[in-house]
Parts: C-alpha cells; sequence; structure tokens
C-alpha cells in the first residue's frame, strides 16, 4: 500500500506532473526574461517577485477566457489535438532522469519510445493546424511538415550517435555510463552532436530563426491562429514542458544527466538541484539563439538542414562508430 | 494565363486586418504552393475626408487638420501645405523660419527612418533589431519634444513662419543627440550588412527594375533603391535645400536590401543637413504676421516626405477658406510599384517585401467609383453609400450568410 502511495505522489507531485509544470512555468519565465534582458526590455515584471508568476498568470488568464471552435473546424480533431498533445508531452517527461539515475518510467528501449513520442507530438501540431482548415493554419501545418522532414533526421541521428558510444537504449544506462564507463559527459566526445542536436530542438520547439510555422507576421500565428482559451493554454503549457523534455534529454544524452558533486544524506535534491542548473545553462543557450537571428524562410531553413546539418550529423555517427572500434 | 486557370488557383487573403499590416489594406494573393502569382490591391478601407474638411476649415486651422494625415511624416504635411499657401501670398517668410522648417523635417526623417528600420526587422522575425532602434528612435523623438513641444503632431508651422524658436542650448542638445544617433546608424548598418539571416531574407527580395519603377511611377526610397536618381530635395529645391550641400543616396540591388540601405545612408545625410543647419541659421524673426484671408488663385507645392515624394495643391477663392486642397501622398505613387514587386515571391516575403515601401495606408486611402464596362467615374454621397450598402445586402442575404457558415 505504501508503495503504490509513494509511486502516486511520485507520479503526481515529485518529479512528476505538478514538479514538470512548474519546471516548465519557470522555464517559460527565465526565457522571457533572458530574452528581455538581451533586447534591452524589462520583461515580465508585475506578478509576483520579479514577474515570476507570469507564465501562471498567462496560464490562468488563457484558462478563463471564451473557448471558440470555428464552424468550419474538424470538430474532434480540433479539440483531440491539444489533449493529445498536452499528455504526450507530460508522458515522455516521465522518462527524464531528475532526481536519480532514472526516471519515474525507464525500461529498456525507452530512448525509442521518447523519439517516437517527440515524433508524434510534431504530428499533433500539422494535425491541429489541418483541423482548423483556417487558410493560415493550413500554411502554418503545411510549413510544419516541411520543417519536421528536415530537422527529424539529425535530431534523431545526434541521438543515435549516444547510443553507438553507450551501447544501450535505455536513458537510465546511457546517463550510468557516462559516469561509470568513461568517466565524461558525452558532450565532449561527442561536441558535433550536442550542437547539432540544440540547432534541431531549436527548430522542433518553433523558436527564431525556425518560427517559421507560426511566423506571426507571415501567418497570422500558423497553426494556433484559431486556438483560444483552455485549448490554447494546453498547446503553451505543451510547448512549455517540450522545451523542459527537450532539454532535460540533452542533459541526459550530453551532460551526464543529473550527476554532479553530492553532499551525502540528501543526492535525490543535490541531483535535483544539478539537474535544473543544467538545463537552465540550455535554456539561456537557446534563448541567447533566438536573440540572435532573424527567420528564416521555409525553402532556406530546408536547404540549410539538407545541406549541412543532416550530412554533419551523418559525419558524427562515422566518427562515434570510429571511435567505439577504436576503443575496442 | 486565361482567366480560368487563375480562378481554380488557391487564393489568400491578406487584410484588412493581419499582423503584418499596421493599417488596413487588403491584398488578394494568387498562390502556388507558396509562390505568389498575382498580387490584387484594394484601398479605401480607411478614408478619413481629410481633404473634404479643409474646405470647411480656415487656413490656420487648415494647417493643423492636414498634420493629422499622417502620423509619422505629420510635420512634412504640414510644412508643405503651409508652402502651398504661402506662395500665394506675397510676403516671404523670415530665412530663419525657413531654416528651422529644414530642421523639423530632417529630424522627422531621421525618426520615421528609424521606426522603418524596426519595422522591417520586425517583420523578418528579427526583434531584438527593432527593439534596439525603436530605443534610439526615443532620442529623436525628445530632440523634437525640446524644439517643438511635440512628440509626434508638432503643431510647428503656421502661414508666414514657424511657431516657436530655438537657442544655444538647444542648438548643444541637438548636436548632442545627433552624434550619438551616428554612431548608433554607423552599428546598424554595419548590422544589416553583415547579419547573415537579413542578407538571406531581403537579399534580391521584392525586386524592381528602373525601368518597371520609371513606369509605376515610385518615389523616395523605393524609386532611389532603383537606382533612380530622384529626390524632390534635388529636383526642385524648397524652402533653403538649395543651399544645403548633401548627396542623394542611391542603390542599384533593386531589392528590399537596396531599401535598407538607402535608407540608413540617408540618416547619415540627415545629420549633416541638421548640423549645417544648425551652424549657418541666421538670426532675425522667426514669423511675419499675414491676413488670415488668403488672395485668389491656385498653388502648388512638393517636397520629399520620408517615404517620397508628397504633393499639395491649394486653390483660394480669396475667402478664409480653401475652395479646395488636393493631396498625393508617396504611398499612393507606391501601391503599383508593390503590387509588381510581389509577384513571384513567396508567401512568406510579403511582408518584408510590403514594409519594403514603408507604407501609410491612412494617408493614401481614396474613395472614388469607376465602372470600368461603362467608361463612368462618380463619388457618392452618404446617404446614397447607405442606401446601396442596404440594398446590396438584401439582395445578397443568402450568399452573405453562406460564406459564414462555410
Amino acid at each position: 500500500m505504501e508503495e503504490i502511495i509513494l509511486y502516486l505522489l511520485e507520479l503526481l507531485i515529485f518529479p512528476g506532473i505538478i514538479f514538470i509544470s512548474t519546471l516548465a512555468l519557470f522555464f517559460q519565465w527565465f526565457d522571457r526574461k533572458i530574452h528581455a534582458r538581451f533586447q534591452n526590455r524589462v520583461g515580465p515584471l508585475v506578478v509576483g517577485p520579479k514577474g515570476l508568476l507570469q507564465p501562471l498568470a498567462d496560464f490562468i488568464k488563457l484558462l478563463s477566457k471564451e473557448d471558440i471552435t470555428p464552424i468550419s473546424a474538424d470538430r474532434a480533431g480540433f479539440i483531440l489535438a491539444p489533449i493529445i498533445t498536452l499528455t504526450l508531452a507530460v508522458i515522455s517527461a516521465f522518462f527524464i532522469p531528475v532526481m536519480s539515475y532514472s526516471g519515474i518510467l525507464s525500461f529498456s528501449g525507452d530512448v525509442i519510445v521518447v523519439l517516437f513520442f517527440s515524433t508524434i507530438l510534431t504530428f499533433m501540431i500539422a494535425f491541429a493546424g489541418y483541423s482548423a482548415t483556417n487558410r493560415f493554419s493550413t500554411i502554418g501545418a503545411a510549413r510544419t511538415a516541411l520543417q519536421f522532414i528536415s530537422y527529424e533526421i539529425p535530431y534523431i541521428l545526434s541521438v543515435i550517435a549516444v547510443v553507438i558510444i553507450s551501447r544501450s537504449l535505455q536513458i537510465s544506462e546511457i546517463v550510468a555510463s557516462q559516469v561509470s564507463t568513461y568517466g565524461l559527459p558525452y558532450v565532449v566526445i561527442l561536441p558535433i552532436a550536442f550542437v547539432l542536436y540544440l540547432v534541431s530542438l531549436l527548430a522542433k520547439l518553433e523558436k527564431i530563426p525556425f518560427d517559421i510555422p507560426e511566423a506571426e507576421t507571415e501567418i497570422v500565428g500558423g497553426w494556433s491562429a484559431e486556438y483560444s482559451g483552455k485549448k490554447l493554454a494546453f498547446f503553451k503549457l505543451a510547448i512549455d514542458i517540450k522545451m523542459v523534455v527537450g532539454a532535460g534529454l540533452a542533459v541526459a544524452f550530453f551532460l551526464g544527466g543529473p550527476y554532479g558533486p553530492v553532499i551525502p544524506g540528501i543526492e535525490w535534491l543535490c541531483y535535483t538541484f544539478w539537474f535544473i542548473v543544467k538545463t537552465l545553462v540550455l535554456v539561456f543557450i537557446l534563448s541567447n539563439l533566438r536573440t540572435l537571428f532573424a527567420r528564416y524562410r521555409i525553402d532556406q531553413m530546408v536547404k540549410i538542414f539538407w545541406d549541412y546539418i543532416t550530412p554533419l550529423a551523418f559525419l558524427q555517427l562515422i566518427l562515434a562508430e570510429g571511435f567505439v572500434i577504436y576503443l575496442m | 494565363m486565361t482567366e480560368k486557370v487563375v480562378k481554380e488557383r488557391y487564393t489568400i487573403p491578406v487584410g484588412p486586418q493581419h499582423p503584418a499590416l499596421k493599417e488596413p489594406i487588403f491584398f488578394k494573393f494568387i498562390v502556388d504552393g507558396e509562390q505568389i502569382i498575382e498580387a490584387i490591391p484594394r484601398i479605401g478601407y480607411v478614408h478619413r475626408g481629410i481633404e473634404k474638411l479643409t474646405e470647411e476649415r480656415t487656413y490656420l486651422k487648415d494647417a493643423y487638420l492636414v498634420e493629422r494625415v499622417c502620423g509619422i511624416c505629420s510635420g512634412v504635411h504640414q510644412a508643405t501645405f503651409v508652402n502651398a499657401v504661402e506662395s500665394l501670398i506675397d510676403k516671404p517668410t523670415p530665412e530663419r523660419a525657413d531654416y528651422l522648417r529644414v530642421l523639423v523635417l530632417e529630424l522627422e526623417r531621421i525618426h520615421s527612418h528609424y521606426l522603418w528600420l524596426g519595422v522591417a526587422a520586425h517583420e523578418i522575425g528579427f526583434d531584438t533589431l527593432f527593439m534596439y532602434t525603436w530605443r534610439d528612435r526615443e532620442v529623436v523623438m525628445d530632440l523634437l519634444e525640446l524644439i517643438t513641444g511635440n512628440r509626434v503632431n508638432y503643431g510647428m508651422n503656421i502661414i508666414g513662419g514657424v511657431r516657436r524658436d530655438i537657442n544655444d542650448e538647444i542648438i548643444h542638445k541637438t548636436l548632442k543627440g545627433i552624434d550619438y544617433l551616428e554612431e548608433r546608424a554607423k552599428y546598424y548598418l554595419d548590422v544589416a550588412a553583415d547579419e547573415k539571416t537579413i542578407l538571406a531574407r531581403t537579399v534580391g527580395r521584392g525586386i524592381l527594375t528602373r525601368e518597371q519603377a520609371l513606369k509605376l511611377g515610385a518615389v523616395g526610397p523605393t524609386a532611389r533603391a532603383s537606382n533612380l536618381a530622384m529626390d524632390v530635395r534635388k529636383d526642385d529645391p524648397y524652402l533653403v535645400y538649395d543651399e544645403i550641400p548633401f548627396e542623394l543616396v542611391t542603390a542599384d540591388t533593386n531589392d528590399v536590401f537596396g531599401r535598407i540601405v538607402v535608407r540608413v545612408k540617408e540618416l547619415f545625410e540627415s545629420y549633416n543637413i541638421i548640423r549645417w543647419v544648425l551652424e549657418n541659421i541666421p538670426s532675425g524673426p522667426t514669423f511675419i504676421r499675414t491676413s488670415p484671408k488668403v488672395p485668389a488663385g491656385e498653388a502648388i507645392a512638393k517636397s520629399e516626405a520620408p517615404r517620397g515624394e508628397l504633393f499639395y495643391y491649394v486653390r483660394s477663392t480669396g475667402t478664409l477658406k480653401p475652395y479646395r486642397v488636393k493631396i498625393r501622398t508617396p504611398t499612393l505613387a507606391n501601391i503599383l510599384a508593390v503590387a509588381e514587386m510581389l509577384k513571384g515571391e513567396y508567401i512568406a516575403d510579403i511582408p518584408i517585401v510590403f514594409a519594403g515601401i514603408d507604407p501609410c495606408i491612412s494617408c493614401m486611402d481614396r474613395a472614388f467609383f469607376v465602372d470600368v464596362e461603362k467608361d463612368k467615374k462618380w463619388v457618392w454621397s452618404e446617404d446614397e453609400l447607405k442606401l446601396y450598402s442596404r440594398k446590396w445586402y438584401k439582395t445578397h442575404e443568402k450568399e452573405v450568410i453562406q460564406r459564414w457558415k462555410r
């Protein structure tokens, strides 16, 4: 009985749904604040200390807004899309090791499951755009799909490079192997894969310069044009959780997971601390990147990914394989 | 291409409300995938009847009314109107007033170009540049407030001169502000020329060749970026522009990148003009008294607004109020050119190409009816319009409901 309660607490509160959602909102605040400071603005300021509660206030505000389903929209798809997106995003967050070497869910081959979920998440965005049947949504959905076929391959290939080095398809073993087998995080061994992962993640999260599917000035928010109220709130939360998942997986794959110097007795707290610090660094890098660039056009983006990034990912694969053979 | 083929293509409506358009204008784009085959503009959503209003007010009040035509280039509207009226009156304005008008016009040009640079950056998703330019724009806005007392509608010109004078302290502060702005403009020129993503989005986009620009009557920086050396300040100098040494900036790239470069380089010319004006400004009165009645006759005045040639026609019958005022703003001259530029571009390039002409829609809107088949033109009164709309909705009721349901 106690075990079940403990497990439920883990699932619901820490490091489960509540923790993940809080972290997602915190990351959104951090991203907005950093982005604003780079642009010589102040960013969120009013709600909570230094505007810390602004994302939560925005979320609650959206929940209370009128929820409109357009007459011409495909009703089932339009309503299902945000629910499935949020659910899948939360489930993929369960796989991230936060307070120990493994996440809440962990089994052999979970790397494939996480990658599969992340693919489905992108599909859901295209699905949402098509369901709305708005012209701008349709274009946004088409752009999402087009962007998807360009970044998904380097994204998965960079993870496969990690899998080749660690000889495992389980996230917890990949994390453990960075500490036990090699003694150093994979970012040192696979620097190209790390960079490619971040660039692909930028495209996956639809941030500048790859915010093409929702380009506000071009296609009015793209796939999200028709969404409002609760559905939009769920979508926004799901996108923030995707950021946590993306950064969390990068930490697990390349930065040695939550490992770091610990104080004996409260290891789990220290691990959580190191996890948050490492993800914050990644979020900082991502905010920095999106401050620096203008938006690419869809054809330019596809060209960059197919001409440079995908070949580089293959090169990294060959290097990783060579590294393993050399060691043996 | 036959008409039938065109109808089967996918059409995208852009406007009258669209985030890329700061003001209401409607574009119907016929697209093939992401590429635009044809762009059909439709104007007339913000017609405000200012030309008609001027006939109801005295010349003195009109000077303040025409300033409201545009929210950005407000000073140049007033200066041009006042110039036109003054050419009907036989008293020459004091020289100091002309210098002060040039000072305000050039500061306004700087403010307008900074604003445009920010908007253009925003259209290509480069919000950081947008925030930076608008922060620096505050400096020139403060200078304008210092000199004229207002940030947007300056109310500087009156018939017979200018309303306010400047002193040594203002000259000192203006020069200091100009130095800072010049430093920043150099930085922005570097950013525009070096930043890869900006180049990727602007080079070769929105092509308007020299011949097309001539044929479609493009004006201002849009024409100058197509290598047309065309500037009212040089071609037909007004105020004291014939004495001021400055260069005409042109570019031969014919694209959006050229339009950015032309505008940023024009900033440097404006700085030099302001320095020259502040150095050579003569002393004396800033205005002379004139009769509120303007002698009968008609007059035109042209000036180079930040967006291009601005044209005013004033007709007086010797009373307190003008008989007719006609305004032609630069955006109206450029709207045909932009429809041409958009052909063959991608959907993603609509905002930046359209913003490339620095459009000011509410300045240029016209209400006018043309029956193409019968070759007839007419203007409707308000009652006739209401009658027409009632009739139209009665006959098209089903169609409208259908459209909502679809």
